[in-house]
C-alpha cells in the first residue's frame, strides 16, 4: 500500500535535483538522484512497480530538460528492464553488488546522455563538448551517484516495500 | 529605713558582684572566646558563601542561557540582515543597470538549475504571461547570461552562454575580430575559427557582433585568458571567461525589446 508514496519521493527527489545547490556540486557536476531511485526500485519492488516508475522517473527529469528526444525516459527505462535481468541472473542482495550496479548504470546513462549532448539541439549548431569535460562529468557524476545512492536506497526501501 | 534581711541582702548582693566579675573579665575572655568559635564561624561562612556562590552561578546560568538565546536570534537576524542587505546591493544594481539601459528589460528571479551535468540552464520565475517568448536575450548587469528556449506561463527555460548549444556570433572589441563563442560546460567558453593571424591575446574584451540574429550588439560575453592552436593548425581558438558568474546566478534581466 506504501505505493502510493512513491510518486511523492519522485516529486520530492525532482525538486532536490532542480533546486540542488551549487556549492554541493563536485567540479561542476550534481549526482542523479533519479536514476539511483529508478534502479533501486528493481531491488525492492516488483519488475512492473519499478519499470513504471522509473519510467516515470526519467519523464520527470526529461520534462525539465530541454531536449527535443526524451532520452532519460528511455535511458531509465531501458536501465530498469536491464538491471531486472542482470538480477535473476546474480544475486542482487549484498549492498556493494547493488552500488555496482548503480554505477554501471549511471555511466551507461550519463554516456549515452552525454552523447546526446554533444550531438546538439535541433536547430543550434553545437559546439560539442570538450573530451576532458565529457569524462569528467561521465565519470564524477556516476560516482557522486553512487555516493548518494545509500540514501536513494533508504527511500527507495522505505516506499516500495 | 531599710528594712531587708539578711537573705534579701545576699540575693542581691552576689548577682550584682558576679554580673561585676563577669563585667570585668569581659576584656580576658573576648580572645579565648574568639578562638573557641572561629572553626565554627569560618565553617558556617564557608558554607553561606558556597551557598551564595550556588544561587549565584545558577542565577548566572539562567542569565546567560538567556542571553545566549539572545545571541544566536541575533546572530541569526544578522545572518537574515546581511542576506537582505546582499540582495539589496544587487537589486540597486539591477535597477541602475534597468534605469540606465535603452532596452525595455524585465528582471526575473532563477529558481531552478538544471537537473543534470550534462547541461548548462537555469529556470527563471517570468513566463509567458510577463510577456516573455522563446529566443529572447537574458543578461545580468555584468554581461550575457544566455537566451531562453522554453516559455511557459509562469517560468521560462534559460540556456546558459556555457551550454556547448549556445553558438554566439562575437568580436574581439579592441580588434573587431570575428568568432564564434561556445559554451563547453565548463567554467570557460570557447571562442572558435578564429584566423592564424587573428589580433587576439589574453585580457581582451569580446562582445556580441552585429551578425548575431539571436543577440543584439555589443552585449558583453567575457574576457579571454587563453589563446591557442586547433588540431588542424589552421585555426586558432581562445578561452573566455565569461563576465557574469553563471554558477551562482541569482537575478537576470531579459531584454523584451
Amino acid at each position: 500500500m506504501r505505493k502510493i508514496y512513491i510518486p511523492l519521493a519522485i516529486v520530492v527527489l525532482t525538486t532536490l535535483e532542480l533546486a540542488w545547490p551549487a556549492f554541493l556540486d563536485f567540479f561542476y557536476c550534481k549526482p542523479d538522484l533519479l536514476l539511483a531511485f529508478a534502479v533501486s526500485l528493481v531491488f525492492y519492488a516488483d519488475f512492473k512497480t519499478a519499470f513504471l516508475f522509473g519510467t516515470l522517473s526519467g519523464l520527470a527529469k526529461d520534462l525539465f530538460l530541454f531536449r527535443g528526444v526524451a532520452v532519460n525516459t528511455f535511458c531509465f527505462g531501458a536501465l530498469v528492464y536491464l538491471v531486472y535481468r542482470v538480477s535473476r541472473q546474480i544475486s542482487t542482495e549484498d549492498f556493494y553488488v547493488r552500488l555496482l550496479i548503480v554505477l554501471a548504470a549511471a555511466l551507461l546513462n550519463n554516456f549515452v546522455t552525454g552523447l546526446n549532448a554533444a550531438a546538439g539541439l535541433e536547430g543550434m549548431a553545437s559546439g560539442g563538448v570538450p573530451a576532458g569535460i565529457f569524462l569528467r562529468n561521465l565519470l564524477i557524476s556516476s560516482f557522486y551517484t553512487v555516493l548518494l545512492a545509500p540514501a536513494v536506497f533508504r527511500l527507495a526501501k522505505k516506499t516500495a516495500l | 529605713m531599710f528594712n531587708l534581711s539578711r537573705k534579701k541582702l545576699i540575693h542581691i548582693i552576689l548577682p550584682v558582684c558576679f554580673v561585676a566579675l563577669l563585667g570585668s573579665c569581659l576584656f580576658f575572655l573576648k580572645k579565648p572566646a574568639q578562638k573557641i568559635f572561629k572553626p565554627q564561624l569560618s565553617f558556617i561562612g564557608l558554607v553561606k558563601r558556597e551557598f551564595a556562590g550556588i544561587i549565584f552561578y545558577h542565577r548566572n546560568m539562567v542569565k546567560a542561557e538567556r542571553l545566549q538565546g539572545e545571541i544566536d536570534l541575533l546572530r541569526l537576524r544578522l545572518f537574515d540582515m546581511r542576506e537582505i542587505y546582499q540582495e539589496n546591493t544587487r537589486l540597486k544594481e539591477i535597477f541602475k543597470f534597468k534605469q540606465n539601459s535603452s532596452r525595455r528589460l524585465l528582471p526575473a528571479r532563477v529558481i531552478g538549475r538544471s537537473p543534470e551535468s550534462w547541461s548548462s540552464m537555469v529556470i527563471i520565475d517570468r513566463g509567458l504571461e510577463s510577456g516573455l517568448r522563446p529566443g529572447m536575450v537574458v543578461i545580468s548587469p555584468q554581461g550575457l547570461v544566455g537566451s531562453i528556449l522554453e516559455s511557459s506561463d509562469g517560468s521560462s527555460k534559460v540556456l546558459l552562454i556555457t551550454d556547448p548549444n549556445q553558438g554566439i556570433s562575437s568580436i574581439v572589441q579592441r580588434s573587431r575580430q570575428e568568432g564564434l563563442v561556445n559554451g563547453t560546460l565548463g567554467t570557460n567558453l570557447i571562442m572558435r575559427y578564429l584566423p592564424d593571424e587573428a589580433q587576439i591575446a589574453p585580457g581582451d574584451i569580446i562582445v556580441t557582433s552585429e551578425l548575431s540574429r539571436a543577440y543584439p550588439k555589443g552585449l558583453l560575453v567575457g574576457k579571454v585568458i587563453s589563446v591557442g592552436h586547433d588540431f588542424s593548425g589552421l585555426n586558432r581558438y581562445a578561452l573566455v571567461r565569461p563576465v557574469a558568474d553563471l554558477a551562482n546566478i541569482e537575478e537576470v534581466l531579459v531584454i523584451l525589446s
